[in-house]
């Protein structure tokens, strides 16, 4: 009656735990995001070896076509668009992938504060509150009447805006967790209040998190595009995917070529990282 | 239904109260003075003295802060430094032109995001629920700015049908503004359309999954009535959750694509400001957009309640 | 198949059911003459509720019926289109859900959902005349002020009441049987009795035929005249409820029958171990109350319990009577709000608090949720060492290996992740859990009740083993009376908040005291009460 042992399970715990990431991950929705990312990421960082151009360097040929020497064409201002477009993908990325943690992490923070107490709640509630209240381009806006236009603005901009994203998320996580009954059973086994939070509740309440890091790579780069195209963003000459695609968008109608680059590359990211997020959803949910 | 709403009143009070004073402050702190900026390059010290005497600048931040908001509760925005004109006067203005853009843009969002999100949920062809979700995601995946631009290319320059750019009164004609409203209304409505859409696919497919559908299909009712009156019901409380804070990213999504379809509203208002840096007129639209936002939440945690009978009752 | 083929209103044939590829429901047959009651019972997996989703052809994504036949009056639903079962579910073969909880619209009223079965069968165009129907089917299943209720939603009835919406639903358009899917498994045993006498009594009012799955056998013995017994998707055996009851052929029924509780057998504790005469943990006065002070919920009100070294003290009572807020008091999760808690003599807040806080544990009720799924089995057994033993890592991988051995579980699994265990090693695990800090006493909160029977059998003997070996007191919290009876030196009844009765185990059953005790023990469904069964025998 006693010695009833369990069937020997396949895979141990904690690869299986990743393994529903790489699950996820592994399905044509997942490959086809990361595909996407990793090409306009890898375009991006081999820039110097792609391309001889200075992406700010004029030229005498404004709006030219595709040709030898410029494969893309070149822009307004006869600069080569290749060069400009590659130099963009790489100040796009290094602002979202650095701006994006940063909120990430305060809005995490501020969540994990709020567990702590219902006056610790109440406070951070109304902080995500109050930015939730500066919506996408207001923010920007409001930011760049204070700082002016230029890069750290930008940063500054997409970080705030992902933290009550991340924030709310996690606090809620944690509130449908923490009523958990091993949340409970770790208590009643003495477990302090600190250890349950950080060694049971957190662990099980990050898992959308992990979406939503994919899907606010995504908006970090339309924000910065938007800011761009408002004339808030980083500051001419350096070459951003949204600066290039609103000096193009004015020739849309007779220089179609000139939009057609950094549009590509833009939606490429952020279907990429769109698809990449839906994959990983799937996998958690499974 | 009114503890409901005396409930959730203070905070969004507090909210509205914290952004006043968020947005009073970080203008004052910035480097740059709005005296001097005022003044112009020219002008000496003196008058930069009477005119920080004239604004009230060289009182302390609080009472300047409680002095500056008995004003805006009061209706008086003061006058504009750079652009010229009373601020109140400056942002009625635009005001009528902007509501009428999103809530134009409002109305579509809801009327593309439902169909959409249901067919996207109980398409039972792959082909179709593909077809949906196809285009949500490259509706998504397509800066707003560039679907503006793509739109007018496509029915203004190529096909001719509706015009690139502009704004009619809806009182004198109609039609025309009707048609001068479209493009704008489509390009602002189109992303959180999209949104919302895949918002509703999820919470319908949610509740299809739901113990009570398979009760309602045991006692034999049509799998369209289930969708539309029994899972469709219990996805609508959070998609208005979702179209609550839609409404913030039209607002905001406003000012690009006033600027895409020259379009009289705020949006022009907003950027001449921060890029003048003309403090009354950024504080006053700010604040007016905080405010928005507030009633906005408040209006849709009433329609949750009603929707939602479990809330209602507690 | 004692009933005539030409009046079998409902026959299944060689019916097997296979969800992508895996066979759940392997040629299950059976006749069902009208007005008849047939009871399907097995324990879980065994495929009893793929059976009864099969009768309807409402099988789960991935499902499908791989053969056989049912049919209905001659027409094999089977093998009918969508579009043509859905004039036949609900309007000839009806469907009763297990949890009431989750199986009624929660945004729409209950009127409306009665309007919409009614209405899907097109035979009553008149809304007015189907609001009529709808008072006349809540008055049938027993809702108080029918009128006046059709307008309020789900979650402003009570369980039992929404149950008895679920059957009102089902009867919307006198359809000729009724499948009830584990109709009581989440509801009081008092609730419980009157829902299956409701069942009982449309069956004989309505002639309406009645299919009940489930896993007690006590519902099926006194709802249902033939029954199935399920395992592995197969029939094993079949006949007068009567008959297999009292004489089972196969040795599956056999065990099965055997390893259900009986409320006759007298209490085991006393052959297990004798208690101390000194008060281990002393309750008085116990008061707790939930939310403000103006809506304020009594969950407790003035508990006086006492538990001696060694002894197990039976803990009954329905849904909200208290017994897990006491639990809970009991190992510090939640302050009281009033009275006295002492262990070892020692007040709590008074010094008691600190010992207790290891002496004292609890197992839990479910096995699924009680366990962290992103720790392994090894881990989760070792948390309460890292929280109250010095120790390094070697040692606490010794004692969770002994800790293992000791609930009977392999000690090389600790490793492995709770969803590699079955419910009851999954039990296990969580026992284990709360022998790591080598307590005096377990509160035991409804230890067993998410388990299958033979299951339960097995993690009963493992605790009367335990308390035997290590000594321990043990406060078994349950609903089920046969269960507690059989572990319990002692029972203690509770009923709002409060204890109404305590006393010998075999005595409170048998000669109960309080009224409330009375009517708990009336409510329990027995194998031998049916007047059917005749034969009397004795109780194993």
């Amino acid at each position: 009656m006693t010695a009833l042992t369990a069937p020997a399970p396949a895979r141990p715990a904690r690869a299986a735990v990743r393994n529903r990431y790489l699950a996820g991950l592994l399905t044509a929705r997942g490959l086809t995001g990361l595909a996407l990312v990793g090409t306009i990421a890898l375009a991006g960082l081999l820039a110097p070896l792609l391309t001889d151009h200075d992406p700010n360097a004029q030229g005498p040929l404004a709006l030219a076509g595709p040709s030898a020497d410029h494969p893309l064409g070149t822009d307004d201002l006869g600069r080569d668009l290749l060069s400009r477009v590659l130099h963009g993908i790489t100040t796009d990325l290094a602002l979202t992938v650095g701006a994006v943690p940063v909120g990430a992490l305060l809005g995490c923070s501020l969540a994990l504060l709020s567990a702590t107490h219902r006056w610790a709640d109440t406070a951070v509630q109304r902080v995500f509150d109050l930015v939730l209240a500066f919506p996408g381009m207001i923010l920007a806006l409001a930011v760049t009447a204070v700082l002016g236009p230029g890069r750290w603005p930008v940063f500054i901009v997409i970080a705030i805006a992902e933290v009550p994203l991340f924030g709310r998320q996690l606090r809620s996580g944690i509130l449908v967790q923490r009523e958990r009954e091993y949340a409970l059973a770790a208590r009643v086994g003495g477990a302090s209040r600190a250890r349950v939070l950080l060694r049971h509740v957190l662990p099980n309440a990050v898992d959308p998190l992990i979406v939503q890091s994919a899907v606010a790579l995504s908006v970090g780069v339309f924000i910065e595009g938007a800011m761009s195209f408002l004339g808030l963003g980083v500051r001419p000459p350096e070459p951003t995917l949204g600066s290039i695609l609103s000096q193009s968008v004015g020739y849309l109608a007779t220089h179609p070529t000139f939009a057609a680059a950094p549009l590509a590359a833009t939606t490429a990211l952020v279907l990429g990282f769109t698809l990449i997020a839906e994959a990983l959803n799937r996998g958690i949910r499974r | 239904m009114r503890s409901f709403l005396l409930k959730r009143l203070p905070s969004g009070l507090i909210v509205l109260l914290l952004a006043s004073f968020l947005v009073f402050l970080i203008l004052r702190l910035i480097p740059g003075d709005p005296a001097t900026t005022l003044a112009g390059p020219d002008a000496g010290p003196q008058a930069v003295a009477a005119i920080r005497t004239r604004l009230g600048l060289d009182e302390p931040l609080p009472s300047q802060y409680l002095h500056w908001l008995g004003k805006v509760l009061t209706g008086d925005l003061g006058p504009s430094y750079a652009i010229g004109g009373q601020v109140a006067d400056l942002i009625g203005d635009g005001l009528g032109a902007t509501l009428q853009l999103t809530a134009a843009a409002l109305l579509l969002v809801v009327a593309l995001a439902l169909p959409l999100g249901v067919l996207g949920a109980t398409a039972r062809r792959r082909p179709v629920a593909a077809a949906v979700r196809a285009f949500t995601t490259a509706v998504l995946a397509v800066p707003p700015f560039v679907t503006g631009v793509l739109l007018v290319l496509l029915f203004a320059v190529t096909l001719g049908l509706l015009p690139a750019g502009g704004h009619e009164s809806l009182l004198d004609a109609p039609d025309l503004a009707l048609q001068y409203l479209l493009l704008p209304a489509v390009c602002l409505a189109l992303p959180s359309a999209a949104v919302l859409a895949r918002y509703l696919t999820d919470g319908i497919q949610r509740a299809l999954a739901e113990d009570y559908v398979r009760t309602a299909t045991a006692v034999g009712v049509s799998r369209r009535r289930i969708v539309w009156r029994h899972a469709l019901p219990n996805a609508l409380p959070s998609a208005v959750t979702v179209l609550g804070l839609q409404i913030g990213h039209l607002v905001a999504g406003a000012v690009l694509v006033e600027r895409i379809f020259a379009w009289p509203g705020l949006g022009q208002l907003v950027e001449q400001g921060v890029l003048r840096r003309d403090y009354p007129v950024v504080q006053a639209l700010l604040l007016l957009i905080v405010a928005g936002y507030v009633a906005v939440q408040l209006l849709t945690d009433l329609v949750y309640a009603w929707l939602d009978p479990r809330i209602r009752w507690e | 198949m004692t009933s005539s083929p030409d009046r079998a209103v409902l026959r299944v044939t060689d019916l097997s059911v296979a969800f992508d590829g895996t066979t759940a429901v392997d040629g299950v047959g059976f006749d069902l003459a009208a007005g008849d009651t047939l009871g399907l019972v097995g324990e879980s997996g065994s495929g009893k509720s793929t059976t009864a989703l099969a009768l309807l052809h409402m099988l789960p994504a991935g499902g499908r019926i791989t053969g056989g036949s049912v049919e209905l009056a001659g027409q094999d639903l089977a093998a009918l289109p969508e579009r043509a079962l859905r004039a036949v579910r609900g309007r000839r073969i009806a469907m009763v859900f297990q949890d009431p909880m989750s199986s009624l619209n929660p945004v729409l009223t209950v009127g409306k959902q009665l309007d919409e079965a009614l209405r899907a069968h097109g035979g009553r165009p008149d809304r007015r005349e189907r609001a009529d129907r709808a008072v006349e089917l809540l008055d049938l299943v027993g809702i108080p002020d029918a009128a006046g209720r059709l307008r309020d939603h789900p979650h402003q009835f009570s369980g039992g009441q929404r149950q008895r919406i679920m059957i009102a639903l089902a009867l919307a358009n006198d359809a000729e049987v009724l499948v009830a899917d584990e109709p009581t498994t989440a509801l009081d045993p008092t609730v419980q009795q009157q829902i299956l006498r409701l069942l009982t009594r449309i069956n004989r009012e309505t002639g309406t035929a009645l299919v009940v799955i489930s896993h007690d056998l006590g519902v099926i013995a006194q709802t249902c005249r033939r029954l199935l017994v399920m395992r592995h998707g197969k029939v094993v055996e079949s006949g007068a409820t009567a008959e297999v009851l009292t004489a089972p052929q196969h040795p599956y029924t056999k065990q099965l029958l055997a390893a259900v509780p009986r409320l006759e057998a007298p209490s085991e504790a006393a052959a297990n171990s004798v208690p101390g005469s000194e008060p281990l943990l002393t309750v008085t006065g116990l008061r707790k109350t939930y939310g403000s002070r103006r809506r304020a919920v009594t969950a407790l009100d003035g508990v006086d319990l006492v538990l001696h070294p060694g002894e197990t003290l039976g803990l009954v009572g329905e849904s909200g009577s208290g017994k897990s807020t006491l639990a809970r008091a009991l190992v510090q999760v939640h302050a009281p709000s009033g009275g006295e808690i002492r262990f070892r003599g020692r007040e709590f807040g008074r010094g008691g608090e600190r010992a207790a806080r290891r002496e004292v544990q609890l197992v839990f009720q479910d096995p699924y949720s009680s366990l962290n799924p992103r720790m392994t089995a090894g881990q989760i057994i070792a948390e309460p060492l890292i929280a109250h033993g010095p120790g390094d890592r070697a040692a606490r991988d010794r004692r969770v290996a002994e800790l293992l051995e000791q609930v009977g579980l392999d000690p090389d699994s600790a490793d492995r992740p709770p969803r590699a265990f079955s419910g009851g090693q999954r039990q296990r695990i969580g026992i284990a859990r709360a022998l790591a800090p080598e307590p005096s006493v377990l509160i035991c909160d409804e230890p067993v009740s998410a388990l299958d029977v033979s299951v339960q059998a097995q993690v009963l003997d493992l605790l009367a083993r335990l308390q035997r070996d290590l000594g321990l007191a043990l406060l078994f919290i349950a609903h089920d009376l046969a269960v507690v009876r059989q572990v319990s030196h002692r029972i203690a009844v509770m009923h709002r908040g409060r204890i109404v009765e305590t006393g010998p185990a075999d005595r409170v059953v048998t000669a109960p005291e309080h009224p409330y005790t009375a009517e708990l023990l009336a409510a329990v469904p027995r194998l031998e009460t049916r007047p059917a069964v005749l034969t009397t025998r004795s109780t194993a």
